[in-house]
């Protein structure tokens, strides 16, 4: 009977197995192959060993995008999170109104990559741009923004910190879950709001702020719809990504494509070690 | 813990192998899926036209299997999105459709993969359409190590439009709609309207800002990128530094809107639109008699044409971009797939301006009769409408003309072009060297 009931239950998962195992587990061999070859995505491929691996390492466009992107997300990452919770703090009160604000702030998450890119296009205008016309009121000279490369990355910090919202519904959830009690204790010994922010908020948000910090890092890692469509002088706008997309199909280099997607991976795999291993030393658990 | 018997470790492991050979199984049957079996006088023609386009496409390729009564049949597959992304996914899944679109810098990089058919044969002892009947400038872009991939069915040079209520305002001579004038007249003229205004506006004599191809001003002074040869890198010639020189001169000299201002109007061509430039550099194609028709009246104003300006070798030469339908490889050689590709490019003809055929510049009226006062320019442009000697590497050495030249320059006039022309110069030499 045992043995029966487990084998239906193998025979329910079996679709997913065959779903994992064709279109994750095979593809991920292959690509191990591929990015061993020498392949323009005609023909056959061939195999060339760690060529590739040793290529890439001797690319300025690679280590150039990869400097972009750690960039990027070295600042996005922190300010998203901090923006993020922050828009969280203030929507988490039921004040009249704070409907709206929730789906103002929310908007960002379900809006297309691309029309928020074209947006910002306009918004980051040198000239009839929405941030340097509010600029120009105040009689500030507004920079190039995309244009210039020494504010390329300013510009993309900016959509970042719009999109902010995106976290909103974990933190939301999160602040949820905090025991009314802990703030009733915290008045009655005194503690002013900075202090409840400080002392029971925020550690207990902790472990969402883990969570949205490990997504943050991968996605700061794969930007790319923003930075496919809007680019940025100098090639600032050339995220990881990008550059993998721009080898592959652009310049056909489908095995040293594969071989910068497998380098990607390891870099947010160490990353998300890393800041797995930071977890005991910052993150509150029961 | 449980200790696994032998008797369970073999179900365990029937189980991992049934699900292996399932997923195999189900692999094999998506893999088989793309590969449809048709007809062999069945043809599939891969177009990135959509919508309006897309609908006239149709009723091209309806007419010709109409007139080909039955002796074959083409189908439209229209992917209007991530065209070469598709196209090269494709062609890696065996799927590769029998007919399709390329443009004329991708041909020679397609034919070195081994996914496009030689023509050559067909093509040179055809009785309806020979290498001979088109224009030299555009049949050239369908010929990579001496072979024809492809049958070219569109060319859409570049002319200069220019606002001729402008030229009156500021008492400016028009250039003449089939005659010579040099790239310093250019400038000079140029220098009449940069920094002036009209209409309440500040205006300038053209616009730039990566438009036209880098090869315009590189022509522009005698040089080129690529020798004809498809092998000599000679872009550090002073005859290609000069040409860029003329481009320096309109940054340095503020005869084109700062690169980072251009967007601001939206696409370059609304600066010609707008009456904020007298002069656009804008393909043959391009419908500013209909925008402009459609204009309020007090916007309006009339468009005057000129060919390129001469380039200090003697030709006006024009950038002319052209794209080709080529056949798959899978198809070299099969003569009923060859007579389709060749009734459907004829056809293609009577579609689009301009036809790139000798002897049809009448179809140019017939499919937009609003071109009627272009024609002498179009007739003379077309004796000097070329495109660059294309080679496989040219993705790469384009990605670096475009950023690291053209862009660094519209960046910055004070830009060391010519050190960073050397400098492109000895990578693209070493791309060549390590062609496969």
């Amino acid at each position: 009977m045992r043995e029966k009931r487990q084998r239906a239950g193998f025979y329910f998962v079996l679709p997913w197995l065959i779903g994992l195992c064709v279109f994750t587990a095979l593809p991920m061999l292959a690509a191990v192959y591929i990015g061993m070859t020498d392949w323009d995505i005609v023909g056959n491929a061939s195999f060339v060993g760690f060529d590739n691996y040793i290529k890439l390492f001797q690319e300025e466009a690679f280590v150039r995008s990869l400097w972009v992107t750690i960039r990027y997300a070295v600042l996005a990452v922190p300010l998203i999170i901090a923006t993020s919770l922050a828009i969280a703090v203030l929507v988490s009160r039921n004040n009249r109104g704070v409907g709206v604000f929730r789906v103002i702030y929310y908007m960002p998450a379900i809006v297309s990559g691309v029309a928020v890119a074209i947006v910002f296009k306009w918004i980051l205008d040198p000239s009839y741009g929405l941030l340097n016309g509010v600029l120009s009121f105040f009689h500030i000279q507004g920079p190039d923004w995309l244009y210039d490369p020494a504010w390329v990355l300013p510009s993309y910090l900016i959509m970042a910190v719009w999109g902010a919202g995106g976290g909103l519904l974990t933190y939301l959830a999160a602040l949820k879950d905090i025991p009314e009690d802990l703030y009733g204790a915290a008045m009655i010994d005194g503690a002013n709001t900075f202090q409840k922010v400080r002392y029971i908020t925020v550690p207990l948000m902790t472990p969402i702020i883990f969570y949205n910090l490990v997504l943050g890092i991968i996605g700061a890692f794969r930007k790319f719809t923003d930075a496919y469509v809007l680019g940025g002088a100098g090639k600032e706008g050339n995220f990881y990504m990008v550059y993998l997309y721009e080898e592959a199909f652009g310049h056909y280099r489908m095995g040293y494509a594969t071989a910068l997607a497998w380098v990607l991976f390891v870099i947010i795999l160490l990353l998300t070690f890393v800041v797995n291993w930071t977890k005991k030393y910052w993150v509150y658990s029961e | 813990m449980r200790k696994i018997t032998g008797k369970r470790m073999s179900a365990i492991m029937r189980r991992l192998v049934s699900l292996g050979l399932a997923a195999v199984l189900f692999a094999t049957l998506l893999t088989g899926c793309g590969k449809g079996s048709k007809d062999k006088n069945t043809f599939t023609f891969a177009t990135w036209a959509a919508g309006t386009e897309l609908q006239e496409f149709q009723a091209i390729i309806d007419k010709v299997n109409e007139e080909a009564n039955g002796e074959f049949k083409i189908e439209v597959l229209s992917i209007p999105s991530d065209y070469y992304v598709k196209i090269s996914t494709k062609i890696a899944a065996k799927t590769c459709p029998d007919f399709f679109w390329l443009t004329q810098e991708l041909i020679s990089k397609y034919a070195q993969m081994g996914a496009l058919a030689d023509l050559t044969e067909q093509f040179q002892n055809s009785e309806n359409l020979t290498p001979d009947m088109y224009y030299e400038g555009v049949i050239s872009s369908a010929r990579y190590a001496g072979s024809y991939w492809g049958l070219p069915w569109i060319a859409n040079p570049i002319i200069v439009y220019y606002n001729k209520d402008m030229f009156d305002e500021f008492n400016v001579p028009y250039p003449a709609a089939d005659d010579d004038w040099t790239w310093e007249e250019f400038l000079d003229i140029c220098r009449e309207f940069s920094g002036k205004e009209y209409r309440g506006n500040k205006v300038y004599g053209t616009v730039i800002d990566g438009w036209p191809n880098i090869e315009t001003f590189i022509w522009a002074g005698g040089g080129d990128i690529i020798a004809p040869d498809g092998e000599t890198i000679i872009l550090n010639s002073p005859e290609a530094k000069k040409g860029m020189g003329y481009l320096q001169t309109i940054v340095s000299e503020g005869l084109s809107p700062r690169y980072a201002e251009v967007a601001s109007l939206g696409d370059n061509n609304v600066w010609y639109e707008k009456q904020r430039v007298a002069m656009y550099f804008g393909g043959m194609q391009d419908n500013f008699e209909k925008k402009v028709a459609e204009m309020d009246e007090s916007e309006r104003f009339e468009i005057g044409y000129a060919p390129m300006p001469v380039c200090d070798d003697g030709g006006a030469w024009s950038f002319d971009w052209t794209a080709s339908t080529v056949m798959a490889k899978s198809l070299e050689g099969d003569e009923l797939a060859y007579k389709a590709l060749e009734a459907v490019t004829q056809a293609f003809f009577e579609w689009k301006i301009a036809p790139p055929v000798k002897g049809s510049l009448e179809n140019v009226v017939k499919i937009n009769p609003q071109k009627e006062a272009a024609m002498d320019t179009i007739a003379y442009t077309m004796d000097y409408a070329r495109s660059a000697y294309y080679i496989p590497e040219w993705s790469d050495i384009n990605d670096k003309l475009w950023y690291n030249l053209y862009v660094s320059l519209l960046n910055d006039a004070e830009f060391d072009y010519e050190g960073k022309m050397d400098e492109i110069q000895t990578y693209s030499e070493g791309l060549v060297k390590d062609r496969k």
